[in-house]
């Protein structure tokens, strides 16, 4: 199977390059990881990041044939060829296909990613009747792989101050969980014609979604909220 | 937020360039239908239906939602395209002046015909 990778190591290269390599599969080759994982034999200087291979910890985004995916559950046969691997794209590039996602993670922390709750703490936890916990099925699924905030064209206007829709989609999870206690700050934290608001409703995060949730959903409710909250 | 931030605004802009579009699809419809309705054989017969009082506010009200609409819609082309922040303020002062002058124009030509 024909590979086309993209290499740049910023201590070496003055531009990135696109190196070609023609693999042997072997019948226990499934996944693009497994190539990856393969190719790494024959250049050991290829770089990408993984760990738990299947789809969980989310950290082998990349963007693959022109579509951000994981490639530990991208399946090889389903793929047209040269397999296009390139890191995600509008990050800096650390090296070859790991970007640093430092901004991403920033976002992450500024929609203060916790349930807040100053009340007392009860003799036990704090219950949720099952309507409630239902409340936040499509959202806590969200593995923080980036695959959406980066396919996302307003992110890429906006990187400094649209949240992209990975951080909206986790303000979502926590606005709606009933053991929090600070909706109304936090709707009026996205308030404001960037953080929430450059979203042009594009959908294509919820088109890449590796674990298949909406984001673009999680800011039309926001959205939502915030429209009723204004009365 | 920042005070240039709460003057753009973030759901009142999203709003209002929701309602204004509704506006104007509702009036376009009207419009259409009330053409397609009433006979128009000659420029007497055109006068007339256009200086109808309904049909003058609600060209009016149309007007000022194209204006607003332009506005929201502009905005956002500069805030996503303009690069440097500096020169934002600027781009937009210029699309609100540019917008302001042609609804402005457009207006007193309308209360104007409606007039005469």
């Amino acid at each position: 199977m024909r590979f086309s990778v993209y290499r740049f190591d910023p201590d070496r290269d003055d531009k990135p390059r696109m190196q070609d390599f023609d693999l042997e599969l072997q019948s226990t080759d499934h996944m693009v990881l497994d190539a990856l994982l393969r190719l790494k034999q024959i250049d050991e200087s290829l770089s990408f990041c993984r760990s738990c291979r299947e789809g969980v910890c989310g950290s082998d985004g990349m963007n693959i044939n022109g579509r951000n995916r994981l490639a530990c559950i991208t399946e090889l046969r389903t793929l047209r060829e040269p397999v296009v691997i390139r890191p995600l794209p509008g990050q800096p590039v650390i090296r070859d296909l790991i970007v640093d996602l430092t901004q991403f993670f920033a976002h992450y922390t500024s929609i203060r990613p916790w349930v807040i709750d100053d009340r007392p703490m009860p003799e036990r936890e704090r219950l949720q009747s099952p309507a409630e916990r239902e409340e936040l099925e499509g959202l806590y699924e969200c593995i923080l792989c980036a695959c959406c905030s980066t396919t996302c064209p307003s992110y890429w206007w906006n990187p400094e101050q649209f949240i992209g829709p990975a951080g909206l989609l986790q303000a979502y999870r926590f606005i709606a969980d009933s053991r929090d206690q600070a909706r109304d700050e936090r709707l009026a934290f996205l308030e404001g014609p960037f953080r929430l608001y450059r979203c042009r409703t594009i959908m294509n995060c919820t088109e890449v979604c590796p674990k298949g949730l909406a984001p673009s959903h999680a800011i039309e409710q926001i959205r939502s909220l915030q429209f009723g909250r204004s009365f | 937020m920042a005070n240039g931030d709460r003057l753009l605004g973030g759901l009142r802009a999203w709003t209002w360039q929701r309602a204004s579009a509704l506006y104007l699809l509702g009036f376009g419809l009207v419009l259409a239908i009330r053409l397609a309705t009433t006979p128009l054989h000659d420029y007497a017969h055109w006068r007339a239906f256009w200086s109808a009082p309904l049909l003058t506010a609600g060209t009016l009200l149309a007007v000022v939602s194209l204006g607003i609409h332009a506005w929201v819609g502009g905005r956002d082309v500069i805030l996503d395209y303009v690069r440097p922040r500096s020169a934002r303020p600027i781009a937009l002062a210029l699309l609100a002046l540019l917008i302001g002058l042609a609804v402005t124009r457009i207006l007193l030509a309308l209360l104007g015909a409606a007039q005469a």
